[in-house]
Parts: structure tokens; sequence; C-alpha cells
């Protein structure tokens, strides 16, 4: 994949995810709806790819809005890489040339495979993942279970044990995928299957579209790095 | 207030630290009193999560999920009325029962009040702790529009 086509597709799977929630806070109040549907707006033009590099450095202009409105990001990690994103993808776009382009969109895809291995490295270290105790700790009492029937995940122990260390295995593992095309992608395909499942599970919609939105900047970074 | 660029940069040079500690969980409870002198007693919590979903409202959900997703802001804004308080976190709780109240089938008057429960573990116990109750405010008063 090109650099510029690498920088269209991730521009369109953002704006298809940014579409999403922005439709969702039309349903908000009279302030927040105000801000959502010209971020909507500016979402559509992205997509048709008209007056390319406005729109979106606007959409990045009314970020800065936004988080004032919320004081934060709405909805924690996915919105903060909502925001990577669109900022990585903004200051690419009016670069002036193509090592400068590649450098913040290169940085969007290094930030992905961090995002992965970070997270595993913070819970390796904590006693209470690697004995599954934070995982049942996460269905008995944490806000996330999307139904209350969910909580008796916390009786199996055992199977939340296994599942803490796949979670953790996958997560630290995920920089060696990054030497191949083929095991870049059966893990990419392994990432969307855990984004979904905690979709599901937790009601986290909003970090399957973003994080799966930015697959095409680590595809491209995996060529660049080893052709 | 913090500028939105300091807002932006924990953005722009994440941590990725999901999960790493399981910390103790809000529950925002609230209840509906005549005046502002009456003490609250019928605390009901705050969107009570169902029994079940089923399959298919899961995938739904993946495309429309406003409910649970200003549900989850909650969360984030109860965590901050304890580590880093301000009235807009305040304030956004009691916009937002108010707003679901106004569109319930119960009439909304008198004076709204919220708690924060928390809930955790120690041991093997689970304990519910409430570590913040909101002055009560007029329900008239509270623009839900």
């Amino acid at each position: 994949m090109t650099l510029p086509d690498a920088m269209r597709l991730t521009q369109m799977l953002l704006a298809l995810a940014l579409l999403q929630q922005s439709l969702e806070h039309l349903r908000g109040f009279r302030d927040e709806r105000a801000l959502f549907l010209a971020r909507a707006v500016l979402c559509v033009l992205v997509l048709v790819g008209v007056a390319s590099p406005w729109p979106l450095t606007a959409m990045a202009a009314l970020s800065l809005l936004i988080l004032h409105r919320f004081q934060g990001p709405y909805n924690g990690g996915s919105d903060r890489m909502g925001l990577l994103s669109l900022w990585c993808l903004t200051l690419a776009s009016l670069a002036p040339s193509t090592p400068l382009k590649e450098l913040f969109f290169g940085y969007l895809g290094a930030q992905l495979v961090l995002s992965y291995f970070i997270s595993g490295w913070v819970k390796v270290v904590n006693p209470e993942w690697r004995s599954g105790r934070a995982l049942r700790d996460v269905f008995q009492f944490s806000a996330y279970p999307v139904a209350e029937s969910l909580r008796a995940l916390a009786e199996q122990p055992r199977l939340l044990t296994v599942m803490s260390w796949a979670v953790m295995g996958f997560e630290l593992a995920f920089p060696l995928a990054m030497l191949t095309k083929p095991t870049l992608i059966a893990a990419l395909v392994v990432a969307g299957t855990f984004h979904l499942a905690n979709a599901c599970l937790f009601g986290l919609n909003r970090f399957f579209w973003t994080w799966l939105s930015v697959y095409p900047a680590i595809l491209w970074l995996q060529s660049r790095l080893i052709p | 207030m913090p500028n939105p660029l300091q807002l932006l940069l924990p953005a722009l040079i994440p941590s990725w630290n999901f999960f790493d500690v399981i910390a103790p969980s809000p529950r925002v409870e609230f209840a509906v009193t005549s005046s502002a002198e009456a003490a609250p007693e019928a605390w009901r919590e705050f969107r009570p999560r169902p029994h079940r979903l089923t399959p298919g409202t899961m995938a739904a959900r993946m495309l429309w999920n406003p409910r649970w997703n200003e549900s989850l802001f909650l969360v984030s804004c109860a965590e901050r009325l304890i580590d880093n308080p301000t009235a807009h976190s305040e304030d956004e709780i009691f916009k937002r029962i108010a707003a679901d109240l106004a569109r319930g089938a119960e009439t909304a008057e008198g004076w709204l009040s919220f708690r924060l429960v928390f809930v955790a573990r120690e041991d093997q116990a689970i304990l519910r702790e409430v570590l913040f109750e909101a002055s009560p405010r007029a329900l008239a008063e509270i623009d839900v529009r």
C-alpha cells in the first residue's frame, strides 16, 4: 500500500468511525448537537474527499472545542485514539514534504503497536492480572459488563485466568507480528476479534471502530520498515 | 479549568495503560425530594443495567449505543468528582439524570440529589462506600435542553 493510499483509507475509516459517534450525540443536549452536527458534516466531506485537507483540518480544530465541552475525552481511550489519529492524519496531510508525512503517519502506526504492547506490559507486572483476579474483578463489580448476567463469569476463575493470559500474551507478542505481512494481518484479525468481544461484553463499540480505522496505518508502516 | 491543548496532550502522547489496576467502581444513585431540606431516603441506581442482553441487541449496539456511552461518560465524571472535583462534572451528572426524569413517565418535580457509591473488593468481600453526595437542586432549574 502506498503512503497516499494508506492515508486516504485511514481518513475514510476514521471519518466513518467519527460519523457513527457524532450521530449518537445528535440525541444529546443542544450544545452537543451543534458540535456533533458540524462534525458529522465534516466527516461526510472527508469521506467524499472534497476540499482536502481542509475538512480534516477543521475536524482537528473542532476536536479542541469538543474536548473543552466535556473537559476531556467523552469516552476515555477510544476518544484518545480517535484524537491521535485525527491529528496525525491532519499533520501528515498538511506536511510539505514526504519524509514529514511519513513521520506523522508512521507515528500513528507506531502508537497502535504501543497501544497493544503497553496494555499487555502494565497487566503482566500486576500479580492480580497474572492470577486472573483482576479480570474477575472486572466482571464482578466494575461498571463495564453490559448485563447483570455477565457477572456470573466472575465465578469461573480458571476460565478467567486463561483469558487473562491469552490477552496479556497476545498484547505482549503483538510487536513480533510486525516481522512479516501475513503475521501482521493474522494479528490484526485476532485484535479485531478482541475488540469485538469487548464491544459485546462491555459496550465499548467506539473502541472497535476507532482501532480498526487505524489498521491501514500499521499495515503501511510494516511494509515501510520491512519492504 | 485546563485549556483544550492541555486536554489534547494525553491523546497525542498516550499512556495506553488500560485496566492496569481495577479501581473502585462508581455507581450513581439519585433521589427526588419535595424540598431542599428533606433528607433523601429512597435512593435509586441511575440506569441499572439489564439482567440479560440478547445477541441481537449486542449487535445493534455496535452501531447505535448512545445511552451506554453516556453512562460511561458519567462514570468518568464520577471518578473526576473524587479525584479532581469540578462544577462541570457535578453539572453533567445533574443534567443527565434530570433529562432522563423529564423523558420518563413520572412527574419530574421537586429537588434532585445524587450520590456516588464506590464498589470495591477487599480480600473476598465486596464493599460499597458513599464517597460523594451532591447538594440538592430544584429540578425546574436544571436545563435539560
